[in-house]
């Protein structure tokens, strides 16, 4: 509780970081700013083409059943990339200055969530355009971006405490993100996973979660109870787990530095 | 007036703002650090790392408004113990417990983007000391000008100096509104004036009741600010007390420390000539030992050289390598005749004999002087007044001329010192002599404004 106090009082730190972040990110640059706009748009080409051209997938307007799932996934991605370098990238901040460590993995995932919102108000203009929007089943995406929040907070939380004691996590869960990317739902649908692996596939969080923000967007269609429910659990669970090894992990930072 | 007294420390007891209680921290010291999961997995259970105590049991308080310094020589434990003040660290056991908000100028300039402006970093910076906008809002003004970058504030900070750099940061760490600020080694920012001015800053800061801690090896600085020094040594408190007098014993243990390892060298080396020609020429064995057999007496003789007592063994108030030495010292009037009872508008000359074993060329001669009641009342070298290192050689004397005193009545000692650029002591002696200032006026104050008043009528 006192922690949670504590970061809140940090609160203009957080909002400075994440500002810093996201206009430093491009600062210099010709297109600056517009680059958080151009980058998910390129990548949304490069996968359109492959899968709609070269290996056809067969489904319908594939691009905007990609670019539904690509955006959120993306920020869960960078997340996990991100939280795990946010300590040991932050060296001088860690070992000299005191503030709630927690600060530093909140930061990281906000930054890229705020970025995702950004993104996804390109996602519904193009929605817009090519598939129409339910503006009934639209508030739906309020709660499972808050979940998918928690989810990567939670992640973050866990994977930044642990690269400080053990430094090759860093490249190993750039290995695993790949790999977690081909076995969530993002490029395919959840149809097309053989049905006697359909409960191990659904024990991965990002499933119903990807789930989820494809039947708002593209199939416009509330999504389901079940669904909503599985991906709630997965992310107060991994919160708390998170939020707890942290607390226990964070105690040596500036000595295992 | 006991009663007085005593109801005037009831009333100006001041609260406790930092209380240690006898903490410990030990650091693991690894071998090869294995942050690799193999490593980890393979040498588990096996002593990879061995504990190295750095703290062993501190417990000092401080009150409202106090200034205190922490010494030692490095890796005596004091930065760690500012680190576990600050809670960066934790203690492994003991307590740590500071009441209000503290601050802490270790590393200045956290957070800074280079390719945002000055006014931007300002923010960013405060935020990560625990300030809200309102906040900064409320100061930036301060610290703007304080920085002395008005003009430069909104280009970006990559095309600052790193003079520039170090000032807006230092800027931003001071003006930060704290309780208890906790400085570590940063005194050492931009040009003399701007020290100058950060120096002004702090005693300000102290003066409207904030609490300080510094750790700097400059002992001077935390003369000018602490009342109270505190010398950490192999990770506990060796002594404590008023900073001139633990500062003098501090000096002393670390000539003699550097006299014992300067000894030690030298014996190995005579420890190694010794044992060259024996390896070399292990033939004439016969000889040396009939040799030894003739030449018992030389052998006892040498057993017996009597002990010398050095009359330069460093204590409290004079240490050095001698290899440049203070002989005598005099005070005179202007005519160039002692004297030790002076008029508060008079010249003095402190003349110093000098002999130096050996020829030097970068010797800095300084100067400090107190009120006999510990009150510091002015310092400088010839670095500082500009007039550069001098050469030493042979013997010789120098003359000190200080015109028009100007102090009031009191009497005064004077500190002497003949010592490298890098602060490296050839000789630092400390009441090397004293004198009094008598003032039949009866004015108080430290020192004796020339003056007069001149009165004139309006006419109506």
């Amino acid at each position: 509780m006192k922690t949670l106090r504590e970061i809140y009082d940090y609160r203009e730190m957080i909002y400075m970081l994440v500002r810093r972040d996201l206009r430093g990110k491009y600062k210099g640059s010709v297109l600056g700013f517009a680059w958080t706009f151009i980058n998910p748009l390129l990548q949304l080409a490069v996968y359109t083409m492959v899968f709609s051209v070269v290996m056809r997938s067969g489904i319908d307007k594939y691009y905007i059943f990609l670019f539904v799932a690509l955006i959120p996934w993306l920020a869960m991605a960078n997340s996990v990339n991100g939280g795990a370098t946010c300590i040991i990238g932050q060296q001088n901040l860690v070992t000299k200055i005191h503030f709630p460590r927690q600060v530093l993995p909140i930061t990281t995932v906000t930054t890229q969530f705020v970025n995702m919102l950004l993104c996804m108000v390109v996602v519904l203009l193009v929605c817009l355009f090519s598939v129409g929007l339910n503006l009934a089943v639209l508030w739906y995406l309020i709660p499972v971006i808050l979940v998918e929040y928690a989810l990567a907070m939670g992640i973050a939380f866990l994977v930044s405490g642990l690269t400080v004691y053990f430094r090759d996590l860093e490249h190993i869960l750039g290995i695993f993100v790949m790999a977690w990317q081909f076995l969530s739902p993002v490029m395919y649908s959840v149809d097309m996973v053989p049905e006697n692996l359909r409960g191990l596939f659904n024990l991965n969080p990002m499933t119903s979660v990807i789930t989820a923000y494809r039947q708002i967007l593209y199939y416009k269609t509330a999504p389901d109870l079940t669904t909503m429910a599985t991906a709630l659990g997965m992310g107060v669970l991994f919160l708390v787990v998170g939020w707890f090894a942290f607390r226990k992990l964070e105690r040596r930072f500036a000595e295992e530095m | 007036m006991d009663d007085r007294m005593n109801r005037k420390q009831a009333a100006a007891a001041p609260e406790t703002m930092i209380e240690v209680n006898n903490i410990t921290k030990s650091f693991r010291v690894y071998y090869d650090k294995g942050h690799l999961i193999k490593e980890r997995v393979l040498y588990r259970g096996r002593s990879r790392y061995e504990r190295r105590e750095v703290l062993r049991g501190i417990s000092f308080e401080v009150k409202k408004g106090e200034a205190v310094g922490l010494i030692g020589s490095n890796g005596c434990g004091k930065s760690t113990t500012l680190k576990l003040l600050t809670g960066i660290m934790y203690p492994d056991s003991g307590t740590v417990s500071l009441k209000g908000r503290a601050s802490a100028l270790i590393e200045l300039g956290a957070g800074f983007h280079p390719d945002m402006s000055g006014r931007e970093n300002i923010y960013t910076n405060a935020a990560i000391f625990g300030l809200s906008r309102k906040e900064v809002d409320a100061c930036i003004d301060d610290i703007i000008a304080f920085s002395e970058l008005e003009e430069f504030i909104d280009n970006p900070v990559r095309t600052y100096s790193s003079g520039m750099y170090m000032r807006l940061a230092f800027s931003v760490a001071i003006n930060v509104k704290a309780d208890i600020l906790l400085i570590d080694e940063i005194l050492a920012v931009g040009d003399a004036a701007f020290q100058a001015k950060c120096f002004n800053k702090l005693r300000e800061i102290k003066g409207q009741g904030t609490t300080i801690v510094i750790v700097s090896h400059s002992l001077s600085q935390i003369e000018q600010i602490c009342e109270r020094s505190i010398w950490i040594m192999d990770g506990k408190i060796r002594m404590e007390g008023a900073p001139r007098e633990v500062h003098a014993e501090y000096m002393a243990y670390m000539s003699e420390k550097v006299d014992r390892e300067r000894v030690a060298a030298a014996q190995r080396e005579e420890q190694k000539e010794k044992e060259e020609p024996k390896a070399a020429e292990p033939e004439p064995a016969a000889e040396e030992t009939a040799e030894q057999e003739s030449t018992p007496e030389a052998g006892e003789a040498a057993e017996e050289e009597p002990e010398e007592e050095d009359p330069q063994k460093p204590n409290g108030n004079r240490w050095g390598s001698r290899e440049a030495e203070i002989t005598s010292v005099e005070v005179l009037n202007g005519n160039g005749k002692a004297q030790t009872l002076f008029d508060p508008q008079e010249d003095i000359t402190v003349r110093i004999r000098y002999r130096s074993k050996v020829a030097l060329d970068d010797v800095v001669l300084g100067l400090a002087l107190y009120r006999t009641d510990g009150v510091y009342i002015y310092g400088t070298n010839s670095l500082l007044d500009k007039t550069g290192v001098v050469k030493l050689e042979g013997t010789g004397t120098i003359d000190l001329n200080m015109r028009r005193v100007g102090l009031n009545q009191g009497e005064y000692s004077v500190d002497l010192a003949l010592h490298r650029p890098d602060g490296f002591s050839y000789d630092f002696w400390r009441n090397t002599c004293t004198f009094t200032i008598s003032e039949k006026r009866s004015e108080v104050g430290i020192i004796s404004l020339d003056h007069e008043w001149k009165i004139r009528k309006e006419k109506a």
